[in-house]
């Protein structure tokens, strides 16, 4: 019965700290939005760089529905 | 396993940390329980049960140690052989701090064989040879500091902290306390019913240490 007992905790603190190494793995690093380059024409036709900031959020909001395509 | 391993898990990395912890964690509380056993602090009535109790634990280190060895094998980042796991200094990878871990198992599994062999060797031998759990558990705790990857900085100190602790503490107990048991069990000088003087204090076999 101790043998049991000792059988049992040694698999369920496996399990455990099995369970804490992948709960705390590290996810890949998303890149860090950048800004993006983008070269205009701009009066006269002069080429111009400008830099367009990008958004940190990307993801739609949960409640956020899209209107449905106009037929035709 | 493999499947896991395809899908991105490093799942025999994860078992080979995990196992390491609990061999150590299991080995900490053996030791902890022998010596709490040989400096008499735990009830003498239950000594046997509690003997039991150690060499279980003590086993059970040994399993969990056979585990992380077989996933260290398994692992395809660390290329670790059989004879890296068991022979001590061939480990591709740090040798001498894997050799240190090494060197723990086989002294930790040559002290589980020593309950078996006990009356065989006899008891003198058997408390000699069971020194070598200090050297066990330092040299496992060593390894275990050097190369954890959950024990780095400040999470390592706290670990050896709480692992170490007990055993410096019981340990200095049972160096101080068996004299003042031995005192305890002296033998007293007789009570002469005659009428003569019993034998002086200074006169008394000397209390060994």
């Amino acid at each position: 019965m101790r043998t049991v007992w000792a059988a049992v905790v040694s698999v369920w603190a496996l399990f455990a700290v099995v369970a804490v190494l992948a709960w705390t793995r590290q996810p890949n690093a998303s890149p860090a939005p950048s800004p993006t380059a983008v070269v205009i024409k701009g009066p006269g036709g002069k080429s111009q760089v400008v830099l367009v900031p990008s958004t940190t959020s990307t993801a739609a909001h949960a409640t956020t529905r899209t209107s449905p395509v106009p037929a035709g | 396993m493999s499947v896991l391993a395809s899908t991105g898990v490093p799942t025999a990395w994860y078992v080979a940390r995990a196992a390491g912890l609990v061999a150590f964690a299991f080995l900490t509380a053996s030791v902890w329980l022998g010596l709490a056993m040989s400096t008499k602090l735990l009830s003498n009535r239950r000594q046997k049960t509690l003997f039991a109790w150690h060499q279980t634990l003590m086993w059970t280190a040994l399993s969990m140690l056979v585990l992380h060895g077989a996933a260290l094998i398994l692992d395809p980042v660390m290329h670790f052989g059989l004879q890296a796991v068991v022979v001590p200094g061939l480990a591709p990878w740090r040798p001498v701090a894997v050799g240190s871990g090494v060197v723990a198992g086989w002294l930790a599994l040559t002290l589980a064989v020593s309950f078996q062999v006990r009356r065989r060797i006899g008891q003198k031998r058997w408390r000699l040879l069971h020194y070598a759990s200090f050297g066990a558990f330092a040299l496992a705790l060593g390894h275990a500091i050097n190369l954890g990857t959950d024990l780095q900085g400040a999470r390592g100190l706290f670990f050896a902290a709480v692992a170490l602790g007990p055993v410096l503490w019981l340990a200095f107990a049972r160096i101080l306390m068996p004299r003042a048991s031995a005192r305890a069990r002296a033998p007293r000088a007789p009570v002469r019913t005659d009428g003569a003087a019993a034998v002086p204090e200074a006169d008394r076999a000397p209390v060994a240490a």
